[in-house]
């Protein structure tokens, strides 16, 4: 084993004791933990606030409309602006953790493609079921269905399991939303959206500090 | 290993923190020299010197790809470097009794 001294020194007497070592492996490696992380919790609670706001004030112009319409043309911006903010925050803060990171944690092409297509596929299905006068398809939570599905299926295949968990939530969000009518699955997608948020971010503090 | 029963290899400020940060990556994944040298506010000699002595060891392993006139090193830990990390830990805990 090799023993030659290393030309950092731990202190102003240059030793290393075993306290001086737990402390700089428990910060060492919460620090890693945080710069790599990249869904850390600020974001995760940022989000959470924002889909709580933007489909809680969908909700409340909504809820009074008998028969349902659907958002009002004022809904729209809010709804469009929370999805160009929230792309753009992932991708940056995401960008940033994983810069100079190479190997399965980054998702592959075909796993992008995946996730993509998911999505586009389940907004033309609800847009077809709309178009032959299906009911849960003017429900905001249906669209969700398709892509947690797929989500899940992905992060199972990765093993992750907080992921999977993710994945799972979203589609039991997009079930019940359909038995809670056109208005209130807004609502549904607001609460149970930002719950599933908050509790990610909580795990993955909780993991941070462990 | 150390009378204390620590690694000396792994019981060194720096090589305590490369090891360190890269353990917090899952499995699998590599980083490259850059990041780590960024996250760890090294030299780029004294990271060489540190990841030398752990490469030598079986700790870590690092790869150099060239892309274009552009050469990029990126290394990562080897199951023998989290093992290591692992007992390092253990033995840490043994001596401070559970802290």
């Amino acid at each position: 084993m090799n023993t030659t001294p290393d030309l950092t020194t731990a202190g102003n007497g240059g030793t290393f004791g075993p306290e001086q070592a737990a402390a700089l492996l428990g910060q060492t490696t919460q620090q890693a933990r945080r710069k790599f992380q990249p869904s850390p919790p600020w974001l995760l609670v940022t989000r959470a606030v924002m889909v709580l706001a933007a489909l809680g004030a969908i909700w409340l112009s909504v809820r009074g409309q008998h028969p349902y319409r659907g958002p009002t043309a004022a809904d729209i911006p809010v709804l469009v602006a929370f999805i160009a903010v929230n792309f753009a925050a992932t991708v940056g803060v995401r960008r940033h953790a994983t810069a100079g990171v190479t190997g399965r944690s980054r998702f592959s092409q075909g796993e992008i493609a995946v996730l993509v297509l998911a999505f586009a596929a389940a907004v033309a299905a609800m847009a077809g079921l709309r178009a032959a006068g299906v009911d849960f398809a003017t429900y905001p939570t249906s669209v969700l269905v398709v892509p947690g599905l797929a989500w899940a299926v992905l992060m199972a295949a990765r093993a992750s399991w907080r992921g999977f968990a993710t994945g799972l939530a979203i589609v039991v969000i997009g079930i019940v939303g359909a038995f809670a009518g056109p208005a209130g699955a807004w609502a549904v997608a607001a609460v149970g959206l930002c719950v599933m948020l908050l509790g990610s971010a909580a795990a993955i503090a909780w993991r941070q500090r462990a | 290993m150390n009378d204390d029963g620590l690694d000396p290899l792994i019981h060194v400020p720096t090589r305590l923190k490369i090891v360190a940060t890269l353990a917090a990556l899952p499995d699998g994944d590599a980083l490259s020299f850059t990041r780590l040298q960024d996250m760890l506010e090294l030299t780029p000699g004294n990271l060489i010197i540190q990841l030398r002595k752990l490469e030598e060891a079986g700790y870590i392993s690092s790869e150099k790809t060239r892309n274009g006139s552009a050469q990029k090193t990126t290394v990562n830990l080897t199951s023998r470097g989290r093992e290591a990390l692992g007992a390092y830990t253990k033995a840490l805990r043994d001596l401070l009794g559970g802290l």
